[in-house]
């Protein structure tokens, strides 16, 4: 390891945006031909020392060395010219265009005004030969599933000659076996000689594919040091400063015998086929299964958020009607959307106004809202959720992941619902915040209240759920209750029933 | 630091015209050139406000100057049946209602909003022409034309009644947004519609709310028309309106994609959009200038906000 020259160095770069510093001193070696694996909690730093070894941001002070010289990228396009690529946690494709010119993009091969089709297959047969990705040139982008995607995203840095790589969480947004082929694809580069910088929340990925892994923790680099010698434990410790037990606290309150919401029957073709099962007060409930097998449509028919073509739910033995998240809301139902960006969030309006979102009338006299009233309510919930801010006035969009969650949190403590419908609140969030939510939905359940919990994460589920329904194309395919054997729960993922039968 | 030059930008290009003007012509410090602004800025004002409150909400009405038309129109027929107040509280109705069926036509069927009020303003403007029998409509009893126009060119504390009138409305329309729980919802939808709709907020209804408040701000603009010259006619407000209080709103700081802005902002774009027809009438331009300087005015105004935009994001 020690023979391959590096092909990036970082000397003591540092970067500041406004007070928080967010990259501190950090200096490492990444060698070429390898995979660099790159772990840390949400805000340690990661992203912003990776941007600016692509040329997103400029250090503050350091030096960045490719292949042995000192470079400045201004612009993420000199950072491809140097041959520093970065793949956005956003796919950044043209969803119309074929495949080979999504791999050209911006180097189209052509003759005078027209596309050179001949040279642009040439080309594309010479990156698919180093690659061995097995794709149709001519398919439409569009038409790809994200693995897919990905590779095409990862043919167009090399054909950029990119030696070095770096993606930013790229197995977030893909189901199990998609995760599969995105890790063939980085195995297959790199043999090629291509360098990948790989961060990832997922430590058991960074710990297969990579050579050597950096921890980063509050902008500072923790200890950089070869795979083999670390493990989830030693990256975890590393990440939150001490040692922390990542098993899951597995003892549960008996849930209370009164069932608390019952739905029978809910239909929503093609997503939602027949679904029936009831959630006891004082009970979490798992909602598992692969991304598109139905979890989330369940979860908004539920909340009024989609409308049902036939089925009944039932609260506390009475038969509801909910036909918008409005009605849910009023009857005692509230849902944590599955994206907190795009559905649960008003990014650009402040941590106060997004607390209350759902109560304002709460603070509404006449019409009239008070202001100090939703800040008043807005503290208090602030405080009941643990959320970190400088100010309750400043923008949503300011906080870290984790944080964004826990405003969504607030919200529900706010509406005081009797059932509570998480979508995915833990993705993409850091540790320590984890830990938080799982606490809180524990003491939501406590105090009573029915939860339905939905989560790609397998161990996630199994570690916080009383009970767990897989659901495989729309239908609740298996029920488990602990002590649960993970291998047949992720079997009913993939269609089998909880007897290990096809 | 550069958020702020951003975000009160257009108070100190305002201030910065403002002093310009004060110095280079003597008689623009006059209390009289000032209610003249006032006076030039009348209908531009109301539509403003009422475009600011669209904007804020993620869409656009373009169809206000012609529901102001329709409504002026109507204004004269509804005093000629039924007398001059109810005739004018008729009109304000009426550009509500049109507003009313607009909003409920394109919530209903999802229509994007650019073109759902585009289609909606010709609609408009052929009811009004049918409104109008093809031409002109006058209100009948001169005595009521004449009280009427008095009230809307006679001045109170130096300044017209109908001036009045738009200062009144902007300041209302001003605290609905700001004070209430309705312009609260007005801020969430614009800022992320599934998100406000997840949390509870009926979005269609907050949408419907704004084409409606639209809608009266033109019935306003219309019965106003009705009283300035004691008539309605189908060519009343042209379309320019529409987009001078669009791009006022723009240059007055409130975000095109909707979320974030206050009234203030539109209305601070108008004024100084009215600073700088005023400072050029003042100091002597060709008019057959100014439309084009007003035109590039405005693009180095948004095109600045854009640059300030990408620097504080970096």
């Amino acid at each position: 390891m020690t023979a391959s020259p590096s092909v990036l160095e970082a000397r003591n770069v540092v970067k500041t945006f406004g007070a928080t510093r967010a990259v501190r001193n950090v200096s490492l070696d990444i060698p070429a031909g390898s995979v660099f694996g790159l772990v840390g909690e949400n805000g340690a730093g990661k992203s912003t020392l990776a941007k600016i070894f692509a040329g997103v941001h400029s250090p503050d002070s350091g030096e960045v060395l490719v292949n042995g010289e000192a470079v400045t990228f201004r612009n993420p396009y000199e950072g491809i010219r140097g041959g520093v690529s970065m793949m956005a946690q956003e796919i950044m494709l043209v969803p119309d265009a074929t495949v080979e010119e999504n791999v050209l993009l911006g180097n189209l091969p052509r003759r005078g005004i027209f596309p050179n089709r001949k040279e642009m297959r040439r080309r594309y047969d010479e990156l698919v030969e180093l690659t061995k990705f097995d794709l149709d040139p001519r398919a439409k982008v569009a038409t790809l599933r994200i693995a897919d995607q990905q590779k095409v995203e990862i043919l167009r840095a090399l054909s950029q000659d990119a030696r070095l790589i770096i993606m930013d969480e790229p197995s977030a947004a893909l189901t199990a076996d998609e995760v599969v082929r995105l890790h063939a694809s980085i195995r297959q580069i790199v043999e090629r000689g291509a360098t990948v910088i790989l961060i990832s929340h997922f430590l058991e990925e960074v710990l297969s594919l990579s050579d050597r892994v950096a921890i980063m923790r509050d902008g500072e680099l923790v200890r950089v040091g070869a795979t083999v010698d670390e493990t989830v434990d030693s990256l975890v410790a590393g990440m939150v400063g001490k040692s922390l037990v990542t098993e899951y606290a597995s003892v549960h309150r008996a849930p209370d015998t009164a069932i608390r919401l019952s739905v029978r029957h809910l239909q929503r073709p093609p997503a939602v086929q027949d679904v029936s099962f009831d959630i006891h007060a004082g009970e979490i409930v798992g909602l598992a299964g692969l991304i598109g097998s139905g979890r989330s449509e369940i979860a908004r028919c539920i909340f009024g958020a989609d409308r049902l073509s036939a089925g009944e739910i039932l609260l506390d033995g009475q038969a509801v009607s909910v036909s918008s998240p409005k009605q849910a809301i009023d009857q005692g139902i509230f849902m944590i959307p599955e994206s907190r960006k795009e559905q649960g969030l008003v990014l650009g309006s402040s941590i106060a106004d997004n607390l209350t979102l759902a109560s304002l009338d709460k603070a509404t006299t006449a019409g009239v809202v008070s202001g100090r009233r939703i800040k008043q309510t807005a503290q208090a919930l602030a405080e009941k959720v643990d959320l970190r801010f400088t100010s309750i006035a400043q923008p949503a969009v300011s906080l870290s992941g984790g944080n964004q969650q826990k405003i969504l949190f607030g919200r529900a403590v706010d509406v005081a619902p009797t059932v509570l419908i998480v979508d995915e609140p833990t993705r993409g969030v850091d540790i320590a915040a984890k830990r938080g939510i799982h606490a809180t939905l524990q003491e939501m359940a406590d105090a009573g209240l029915a939860v339905l919990f939905i989560s790609s994460e397998i161990d996630e589920v199994l570690g916080v759920c009383n009970r767990v329904l897989v659901v495989h194309r729309g239908r609740i395919q298996a029920e488990f209750r602990p002590p649960y054997v993970q291998e047949d729960v992720l079997a009913a993922f993939f269609g089998k029933d909880g007897k290990g039968n096809a | 630091m550069l958020e702020r030059v951003r975000s009160y930008g257009i108070v100190g290009v305002f201030a910065v015209l403002f002093v310009v003007l004060a110095i280079s012509s003597p008689s623009f410090l006059s209390l009289q050139n000032a209610a003249n602004i006032l006076d030039q800025s009348t209908i531009l004002l109301i539509f403003a406000a009422t475009t600011t409150v669209a904007v804020i909400a993620g869409i656009f009405d373009l169809s206000i100057a012609a529901v102001a038309t329709a409504a002026a129109i109507m204004t004269v027929n509804a005093i000629n049946w039924f007398g001059m107040f109810p005739g004018i509280i008729f009109g304000v109705l009426f550009g509500a209602l049109l507003g009313l069926i607009t909003g409920l036509a394109i919530t209903a069927t999802n229509v994007n909003s650019f073109i759902g009020t585009l289609a909606a303003s010709f609609t408009y403007r052929g009811l009004g022409l049918i409104l109008a029998a093809g031409g002109l409509v006058s209100i009948a009893d001169k005595e009521v034309a004449a009280s009427l126009n008095g009230f809307m060119e006679g001045k109170f504390l130096g300044i017209k009644g109908a001036a009045w009138i738009a200062l009144a409305f902007v300041v209302i329309v001003g605290l609905l947004l700001s004070k209430t729980i309705f312009g609260k919802w007005v801020y969430a939808v614009g800022g992320n519609r599934e998100a406000a709709y997840l949390a509870g907020i009926r979005t269609q209804r907050v949408l419907v709310g704004c084409y409606v408040l639209s809608g009266m701000g033109a019935g306003i603009a219309g019965v106003i028309y009705a009283g300035r010259y004691g008539s309605g006619a189908t060519n009343a407000y042209n379309d320019t309106f529409v987009f001078t209080a669009i791009a006022a709103v723009v240059v007055g700081g409130v975000s095109i994609f909707g979320g974030s802005g206050a009234v203030w902002r539109g209305v601070m774009g108008i004024f100084t959009f009215a600073l700088i027809s005023n400072g050029l009438n003042l100091l002597g331009v060709d008019t057959t200038y100014q439309l084009t300087i007003l035109g590039l005015l405005i693009f180095v105004a948004v095109a600045a906000d854009q640059a300030f935009r990408r620097t504080t994001r970096a």
